[in-house]
């Protein structure tokens, strides 16, 4: 694995992201934009699941709404959150803050993938019921606790 | 242009020299923290405008209604609003002299004021009646929302550079 990484650190475009001036705080700011448009909608899907909000609204109304923003932003972060990574791969590679947050990123991914398949397609039964199934309410609460992590865990792979 | 020009550096300077400012000055950790919060605010007031003025535009939420869509997300947009504040206020004051000083910061107080004012007024009186749906009104003050909160956020980035 490292020797991939050593490998990817000498790749023309990760020196080039590297070594020029604008790339890397263009990129940042374009990650940051999309955190907002992604993680910013992410959390009314995760605060619906839990009944706090919007809660006279079908909760398939609410994903299926918010869904098309959420992906589009996660995509833009995710394009961007890579260049970022390009850009300094062993040290990205070497921080804990940033193998904890791809650990978290990879959780994230699991647990929507989890609520999918899972409980999502049983829908129709608890549309609109007072009472979420604890499957739905978990997988609010975690997402909403995993982006938060990989909030915390991102500002503090640039920290060190 | 920045806003020493317009008010007195003494100010700045005692603002750094409050409690807070050498606090946050003197601590990494407390700046790191702070910053993070600033970043969760953010993205919460980003996405919430987004949710309300994709309504507005017509491109998102349609099964809502404007009144009670702006209604949900009105309360959250404002919460945000002040924990961006006492986070940008903490973070200022840790290095007032030199935003007091910044191109970029100047930039930003501009955008935010235009964005506050602009949220009081045309955006909540146009939020506050269903009567807007799909006219051209609507999509100015969805597109002008969006672009002043954007304009504060890359004007807050161009901090670093300006």
């Amino acid at each position: 694995m490292l020797s991939l990484i050593q490998w990817l650190n000498e790749v023309p475009i990760s020196v080039w992201l590297r070594e020029m001036p604008y790339p890397f705080p263009i990129i940042e700011t374009i990650h940051i934009l999309a955190l907002g448009a992604s993680f910013g909608t992410i959390l009314w899907v995760d605060l619906r699941l839990m009944n706090l909000v919007m809660r006279d609204r079908k909760v398939s109304d609410v994903i299926e709404q918010l869904e098309p923003y959420a992906v589009l932003g996660f995509a833009a972060m995710f394009v961007s959150g890579a260049l970022l990574f390009l850009s300094e791969p062993v040290k990205a590679y070497s921080t804990m803050a940033f193998r904890i947050k791809a650990v978290m990123l990879i959780l994230a991914g699991i647990n929507i993938w989890f609520f999918h398949r899972g409980i999502y397609s049983t829908i129709s039964q608890w549309d609109r019921s007072k009472r979420l199934p604890w499957q739905a309410r978990f997988t609010g609460i975690s997402s909403l606790l995993l982006w938060l992590g990989i909030i915390v865990a991102g500002r503090w792979t640039a920290y060190v | 242009m920045n806003l020493v020009r317009f008010f007195p550096l003494a100010l700045f300077q005692w603002l750094q020299h409050t409690a807070i400012g050498e606090y946050v000055d003197h601590s990494m950790w407390v700046f790191a923290v702070t910053e993070t919060v600033h970043i969760v605010c953010l993205s919460i007031l980003l996405g919430a405008t987004l949710i309300l003025d994709l309504r507005l535009l017509g491109k998102g939420m349609t099964r809502e209604s404007i009144v009670t869509l702006s209604n949900t997300v009105r309360p959250w947009i404002w919460s945000a609003f002040i924990g961006l504040a006492i986070t940008g206020v903490v973070m200022f004051n840790s290095e007032a002299v030199k935003m007091g000083r910044n191109r970029g910061f100047f930039l930003k107080v501009i955008f935010l004021v235009l964005a506050v004012l602009f949220q009081l007024t045309i955006h909540r009186r146009v939020t506050s009646s269903n009567d807007a749906e799909g006219t051209g009104w609507a999509k100015l003050a969805a597109s002008l929302s969006l672009s002043c909160w954007l304009g504060v956020a890359l004007a807050g980035r161009a901090i670093a550079f300006l």
